[in-house]
């Protein structure tokens, strides 16, 4: 008898304890469509004018519109806040969303965004570079590390933008545009839209379907040269105009569901 | 049986127990003075412990933290001057190389906006990359000091009871050094305890507090002794050092730079963005009769005209904002 008492509890202990422990962990999935999720791929196909040309470092290409002869060492830029409109208006907004684009990693290109409700969504929206809260809250980590060489020591606040390599054009022989600025008038900051209801973006359980976005690199000297300005290393105006210029070659372009 | 359903109990409340991570106790507190405004480092996102203070402060001794393991922030951030250098106009990185800047002082850098002479650092948790990788400081890159202390177990043990992992990353190594920095509250110097009703002054101090007061605190204002804003306090009429303008870009802060604290002025000599002038005395005589007016200067500071009686007043209240317990006060000293 008092060996029965005894397991009873036990078990009721067990049972409270367990029942304590899980409270803090999310309800599982009870298979209602509300709580499923699936993935969207952003895929960035990095162009060099508009024909079939793709962007390649380290590999001479001639500029389309100024004819300038440009060889690229590195092409890194920061895309963040990725979020998409359901057709029921609703957003779903990715957390902790900031991506550092590559252009000499591949794979970074790939931007996997997963948890997203399943559903038709019609719009999405991102920024190009890094918005301006996280430009003045202290030391960040991942993607914002400041060990990733693309946030200013001396001014705070990251480069949205780095594009550096080498030009017969330029009076120096190389170029070099760390593009930045968070805040007024000369902020490099862009949110960019795409829609996306031609096809719509099908997010469905378990399943990854693919964004693919064309980015015209070319269109970052559509302004300006390496002849009349090499380097930038600093917010301002001409940091604002080559910025923008780069933004302008983003697209959507199509959607595999 | 009541005591094997107690520890049955006492188990499962444990086990539940085992996910606060380690980190989070051991709360330390940071002491708001009286008569301050409320600080503008929050510890946001970097909750103060006790653990997380003391890795800021290794780190802050840690010579490793340079290119080549020479100099550690207290190289020039020497807490018996107040956590500036050592009496040197610009201060010595790695290889001999020549700062362009006097070091300031560390002084109250919660209730500072901005840091650096030109307020080019927005936060005092990135504050530390600036002079890590500053080539004529301690010329390192983030990576290899992560690498470094990565190699070294004792510091993975540290890293782990601040922030829960043993990984260092660059990320921690900058909030630890922005809370130990954050601690440097001064508050305890004669003047203080003059404000809070704890002691009095000598005729001489409250005639220069008066002085000061009427001439100087419309800019070095109370409680801080600084407004921390940028000016121009008419030095030069060309300006070697574009100061303030070097951020903004903007022609109407050439020249200018930060207002500094005032607090332990007897031990941060020498004074001004350049460590031009050695004495207190030299900086009184400044004000007094040598300010550049015309350009970005500040359009209400005029030469003041001190009496040799009111230049003494002056510097006799100066020395009240001394903070002996500051000075020598043990938790920011480096530990053997």
């Amino acid at each position: 008898m008092k060996r029965i008492h005894l397991l009873a509890a036990f078990a009721l202990l067990i049972s409270a304890g367990l029942t304590s422990c899980k409270k803090d962990n999310p309800e599982p999935n009870d298979n209602s469509s509300a709580n499923q999720t699936g993935t969207a791929r952003l895929n960035l196909e990095h162009m060099w004018g508009t024909g079939n040309t793709g962007f390649t470092l380290n590999s001479q290409l001639i500029h389309p519109m100024n004819g300038d002869t440009l060889t690229f060492t590195t092409l890194k830029y920061y895309i963040s806040n990725i979020r998409f409109r359901k057709n029921d208006g609703s957003w779903y907004e990715q957390p902790d969303s900031y991506y550092l684009v590559d252009l000499s990693d591949e794979s970074s290109a790939q931007i996997s965004v997963s948890g997203i409700p399943t559903g038709t969504y019609t719009e999405m929206q991102y920024t190009l570079g890094v918005d301006s809260a996280r430009n003045v809250s202290g030391a960040q980590s991942g993607a914002l590390s400041v060990s990733n060489d693309m946030f200013w020591s001396w001014n705070s606040g990251y480069i949205m933008i780095k594009a550096e390599g080498t030009s017969p054009n330029s009076s120096s022989g190389s170029f070099a545009y760390h593009l930045g600025g968070f805040s007024g008038t000369n902020s490099a900051v862009a949110t960019m839209s795409a829609d996306l209801s031609a096809t719509n973006l099908i997010v469905s359980a378990g399943h990854t379907s693919e964004v693919h976005m064309l980015v015209n690199t070319a269109r970052l000297m559509h302004t300006t040269s390496v002849e009349t300005l090499n380097a930038i290393h600093m917010p301002g105006a001409d940091a604002k105009v080559m910025a923008d210029d780069f933004h302008s070659g983003f697209a959507f372009d199509h959607i595999h569901n | 049986m009541k005591y094997i359903c107690f520890f049955a109990g006492l188990a499962l409340f444990l086990a539940c127990r085992k996910e606060i991570v380690k980190s989070e106790v051991q709360p330390l507190t940071f002491e708001q003075p009286a008569h301050f405004p409320a600080p503008h480092y929050t510890f946001a996102n970097n909750t103060l412990t006790d653990y997380r203070f003391s890795l800021g402060r290794d780190l802050f001794y840690e010579k490793r933290l340079s290119s080549d393991n020479s100099v550690s922030c207290a190289n020039c951030h020497a807490q018996n001057h107040s956590f500036a250098d050592h009496n040197v106009a610009f201060s010595t990185g790695v290889n001999s190389s020549l700062g362009t800047r006097n070091a300031p002082a560390l002084i109250n850098l919660a209730w500072s906006p901005s840091f650096l002479w030109d307020g080019g650092v927005n936060h005092l948790d990135v504050f530390s990359f600036a002079p890590i990788t500053n080539p004529l400081e301690m010329h390192e890159t983030m990576q290899h000091v992560v690498s470094k202390l990565n190699a070294d177990s004792l510091y993975r043990a540290k890293f782990r009871r601040a922030y829960g992992t043993e990984e260092v990353t660059d990320q921690h190594i900058l909030q630890a050094l922005g809370q130990f920095t954050a601690m440097l509250v001064s508050a305890n110097s004669k003047y203080d305890q003059y404000v809070l009703g704890e002691t009095s002054l000598t005729s001489d101090e409250l005639a220069g507090l008066n002085l000061f007061r009427t001439n100087c605190a419309s800019c070095h204002s109370e409680p801080l002794f600084t407004d921390h804003s940028y000016r121009n306090n008419g030095l030069d009429s060309v300006f070697t050092d574009e100061g303030r303008y070097h951020i903004t870009q903007n022609q109407e802060d050439l020249g200018k730079f930060k207002v500094p604290t005032l607090r332990n002025v007897a031990y941060t000599y020498p004074y001004m963005h350049d460590g031009r002038f050695f004495t207190l005395d030299q900086v009184i005589d400044h004000y007094s009769e040598h300010v550049l007016s015309g350009g970005t200067t500040e359009s209400t500071l005029l030469p003041m005209h001190f009496s040799d009686t009111e230049r003494e007043q002056l510097k006799r209240f100066l020395y009240t904002l001394t903070d002996y317990s500051f000075l020598s006060d043990y938790r920011f000293s480096e530990r053997p």
